[in-house]
């Protein structure tokens, strides 16, 4: 029995880095397309919705994929206070961050995607 | 695999700041400096993993905290046009939006 | 120990990246009109040049960028804004002649002077073979930090170190009471002189978006 688990934990020595890779360059590419999202999008609330879905997974999942490869418990524990702050403080952000654009009168595009006109334009700056 | 996902973030900080420079309203340049410091920190703390010096996540913690710190700040001078909030309303030029939160 | 992926050519291309981003935000900041705009832009600028400074094992510096440049600085030129307009000013193209021939003629004997110097991490330069030898030699069993930047900013130079932190804090003191934040600052003390209030009428219609 107990060299069942020296046999698992061997396996996972090595099977760990390959997998962490994997989980960063997963979240890694959500962090892309969610970037294209933001570039893409037809108005503010839109974008926020990519950026701020991304900032969510694709962090975790680039968090994750570090935690698996984390050397010791010192960067184990240094991450999960990064993932901690990150799913505190960007959440917070993106609401923080429609709720100003809300207040301030900041409206969003709606109707058939043919009949959006594109009246972007520079607000502020009188 | 680490690296690809490091050059992955380095290029959406790219297009990220594309959209900062053409922003057409303030929020959206805000929304974009704001998702490029979570990709800062990413960033950083995969290039402490890929040069073998995971060392570096404290200064990825740094910046958690530095950029929800000035997003906040960036959000209350939109809002409260001053960094400090008036806890009773003014009857002279009271800020817009001070009294939606009492 | 997690795997070492990382060679020549692939730090080239970070910093290729790292200093392609702050070449376009220097651009963008010295093309734009909108103040706002160039606030943000500084703030990524901090940022990225912070993340590049890490990149080249300068930490500490990285620190102080991150904390100063990207934290400090960007709440101060908000504060700076409220006293100002939104948008600069469009100068005429002569008018950039002077700064312009001003700033090549310093790059040009800055660069220059850097054919002198010897090349990066050379192990005979005077840097690395005289008293910065020494400082690697007995830190260890001086202080047991690990880190030589840090036992010499904070042990061995501890009273500069100090006097810079002095230097520092008056500044942000003086500052903040040229600026001011909240009921007494220079803003809402403009605000309240007859002069702009007609000004100030306008603006609260148009739903706050600065």
């Amino acid at each position: 029995m107990a060299d069942v688990f020296q046999l698992a934990g061997s396996a996972w020595e090595t099977l760990r880095f390959p997998l962490g890779g994997a989980t960063c360059l997963f979240g890694g590419i959500l962090c892309l397309i969610g970037t294209i999202g933001v570039i893409r999008f037809p108005d503010f609330y839109t974008r926020l919705h990519a950026a701020s879905i991304t900032d969510t997974s694709g962090a975790f999942l680039v968090l994750a994929g570090m935690a698996l490869m984390a050397p010791n418990w010192l960067v184990l524990v240094k991450l999960f206070c990064m993932l901690g702050f990150l799913m505190l403080t960007s959440v917070t952000g993106s609401h923080a961050l429609a709720n100003a654009a809300h207040t301030a009168g900041l409206q969003p595009k709606i109707g058939p995607i043919d009949q959006r006109g594109n009246d972007d334009h520079e607000e502020g700056g009188h | 695999m680490t690296f690809a996902a490091l050059i992955a973030l380095l290029v959406g900080m790219c297009l990220l700041l594309f959209r900062a420079l053409i922003g057409p309203t303030m929020y959206d340049r805000v929304l974009a400096v704001n998702s490029f410091g979570t990709k800062t920190v990413l960033v950083l703390g995969l290039l402490g993993f890929v040069m073998g010096r995971p060392d570096f996540l404290d200064i990825a913690i740094l910046y958690t905290l530095i950029n929800f710190v000035s997003t906040i700040a960036i959000l209350k001078f939109f809002r409260y046009r001053s960094f400090q909030v008036p806890l009773v309303r003014k009857t002279d030029a009271a800020p817009r939006g001070g009294d939606r939160n009492g | 120990m997690t795997e070492v992926m990382i060679g020549g050519t692939g730090t080239a291309l970070i910093n290729i990246l790292f200093l392609g981003i702050l070449f376009v935000v220097a651009i963008a900041i010295a093309r734009l009109r909108s103040l706002f705009a160039i606030v943000m832009l500084s703030g990524v600028y901090s940022l990225v040049s912070a993340a590049w400074y890490i990149l080249v094992d300068a930490v500490d510096v990285g620190f102080t960028e991150a904390a100063v440049g990207a934290g400090m600085s960007t709440a101060v030129l908000l504060g700076a804004m409220l006293l100002t307009a939104r948008t600069a000013k469009p100068e005429k193209p002569l008018k950039r002649l002077g700064p312009f021939i001003v700033c090549f003629a310093t790059g040009a004997m800055l660069i220059y002077g850097s054919i002198d110097l010897p090349a990066f991490g050379d192990a005979t330069s005077p840097a690395n073979a005289g008293v910065g030898l020494t400082y690697l030699q007995i830190n260890w069993y001086d202080m047991g930090v690990p880190n030589v930047v840090t036992s010499v900013l904070a042990s061995y130079r501890g009273f500069d170190t100090l006097g810079e932190t002095a230097v520092v804090f008056t500044a942000g003191l003086a500052v903040a009471l040229l600026l001011g934040f909240g009921e007494r600052s220079l803003a809402s003390s403009l605000k309240k002189q007859p002069m702009t209030e007609k000004r100030s009428a306008p603006s609260g219609k148009d739903g706050g978006a600065a």
